[in-house]
């Protein structure tokens, strides 16, 4: 007993957190057994009983995998693709002031502007297989990386800047030593965002025009009824953005094992 | 002989973009010997701090010129390194990795800058905390640290920003003997600025008084005490006495500043 309370009082957040999601879909499940839902709800209606038994089918027919394959190819390159430019563009536009007044315009009216907007005319120019996907997650995902490398480019302090010239460092070393780890938090902030777009990015690209991948399949499902194999590619999303948050985090604490405690959570 | 560092008619002009242009030091002239420690004392603004970073070669006079060892000063080099008064520690570098940063920049490799880096954080009694980060640290650790890696190029001239000013008094007192210690030991020249007329007098063979903004040499004290210095010297009449001269110089500056500085601040 006195175990067993133990037991409890060590992993009270988790078991109540758990025990909270594991009712909710006990009750979800017995909705139909207690009340006799109308015809033109039960259409739409699924349980997770369902819900498993279609992901399990899909699973043995082999389409979860090769949808989500396409789906994280185009979320990877996107994403890759936004990194290798984003962050050198935001050091270097952070660094000279002539670049910063050539460019400042341009991203400023891209980052106020929806990038969802061009989606259109990018599956006119690319078509509706995966590049038209990868040019949205690219996109969506470059702004944010961008701007907050700027950002963290911009607040770097004078004197550690002072300190490394006084060692005769140029401007490469002074990027290297002084510039670029200090704005490791803002790129990691810029990171968590951009994972984000990517993500809207591949659902809302595959919805509009595709003929793979996962958002394709939601919506393929949503219009032929198939309520189960949408939730199953709902749950997919949600797993995907859960483990990709941790991933962020798991970075995050990696990076700035230098810092005060108390500076952590920002 | 040629004087280590012979500045002459430095003059430097701030000229902000939105604001009015603001002259920080204006015909300033000094000479300072091999090995001499000088300190510069004035009123806040009057360019102290500008003056030391012509002297490391991160700006540049509008005229005048600065000459080490009958060299014209043109930018940082490594016989020159500064203490900076907040520390200027890279947060992100352990004690050892901040150190060893002169060594790294200028290219040296990987085991010999290690072992130089040691060696000082031994001098400096630090070896204990040589993998901690600096916000782990003291402030007195931390000026330790800055100390060390100003050393660690072993740099001819020693510039120092007001190092200690952000320390607690007795933790000031400490480095303070520490410093001379160290000065004593390798015969570095030291350009010494700070607020406190105590610390000057106390560890200066010279000390400099600059007149308020935009900055000149007003007027130049030999301190007579004599090597090496012990704290109880600071007890004397003859320090109080020195102590008195170099305020009643400094305090017609600081009446003058606040006279005409009114309306900018």
């Amino acid at each position: 007993m006195r175990a067993l309370a133990n037991f409890y009082r060590e992993r009270e957040p988790a078991i109540l957190g758990g025990g909270f999601i594991l009712s909710l879909i006990l009750a979800w499940q017995s909705v139909p057994s207690l009340v006799s839902l109308p015809q033109g709800i039960s259409l739409f209606f699924t349980t997770p009983v369902e819900v498993i038994k279609a992901f399990h089918q899909l699973v043995v027919q082999n389409q979860i995998q090769s949808h989500f394959y396409v789906s994280a190819v185009e979320f990877i390159v996107g994403l890759a693709l936004a990194i290798l430019v984003g962050l050198p563009l935001g050091l270097v536009m952070g660094r000279s002031k002539i670049l910063d007044a050539m460019l400042d315009p341009f991203v400023t009216a891209f980052n106020a502007t929806p990038r969802l907007i061009f989606l259109p005319l990018l599956i006119l120019w690319f078509g509706i297989g995966i590049w038209s996907k990868i040019t949205i997650v690219f996109v969506g995902a470059v702004f944010p990386l961008l701007i907050n490398t700027y950002e963290g480019v911009k607040n770097v302090d004078r004197v550690l800047v002072n300190v490394v010239r006084s060692f005769g460092a140029n401007e490469w070393q002074t990027m290297k030593t002084v510039v670029l780890p200090n704005s490791v938090p803002y790129i990691v902030v810029g990171l968590r965002l951009a994972i984000g777009r990517a993500l809207l990015g591949v659902v809302v690209g595959e919805f509009f025009a595709a003929s793979r991948g996962l958002g394709y399949m939601i919506a393929n499902a949503a219009t032929n009824y198939k309520v189960d194999v949408v939730f199953v590619g709902v749950t997919i999303f949600m797993g995907l953005s859960l483990i990709l948050t941790y991933f962020v985090k798991k970075l995050e604490s990696r990076l700035s094992r230098w810092r005060p405690e108390t500076a952590k959570n920002f | 002989m040629v004087p280590c560092i012979q500045a002459s008619d430095v003059t430097l002009t701030f000229r902000p973009k939105d604001r009015e242009a603001v002259t920080a030091i204006n015909g300033l002239t000094l000479e300072v010997a091999r090995g001499e420690f000088v300190s510069i004392v004035g009123p806040s603004g009057c360019g102290k701090s500008t003056f030391l970073n012509v002297l490391l070669g991160l700006l540049k006079p509008d005229k005048g010129e600065i000459q080490l060892n009958g060299k014209r000063i043109s930018g940082p080099g490594e016989e020159r390194a500064m203490v900076f008064q907040e520390f200027g520690l890279l947060p992100w570098r352990t004690v050892l990795a901040n150190v060893e940063l002169g060594l790294e920049l200028k290219g040296v490799a990987a085991d010999t800058r290690r072992k130089r880096a040691r060696g000082l954080i031994e001098l400096v009694g630090l070896t204990a905390f040589e993998n901690h980060y600096p916000h782990e640290l003291s402030g007195g650790m931390k000026q330790r640290v800055g100390l060390a890696r100003a050393l660690v190029t072993e740099p001819e001239v020693l510039l120092m920003d007001e190092p200690f000013a952000a320390l607690d008094a007795q933790t000031r007192d400490l480095m303070q003997t520490e410093l001379l210690q160290i000065w004593d030991r390798a015969k570095k020249t030291v350009i010494f600025v700070t607020h406190s007329i105590e610390e000057a007098a106390y560890l200066s063979d010279r000390v400099v008084i600059m007149s308020a903004r935009p900055g000149k040499v007003k007027e130049v004290l030999r301190i007579g005490l004599p090597r090496p210095r012990e704290y109880e010297m600071r007890l004397s009449p003859g320090f109080n006495e020195i102590k008195s001269r170099i305020w009643s110089t400094l305090k017609e500056e600081l009446v003058t500043r606040i006279g005409g500085d009114g309306a900018q601040r």
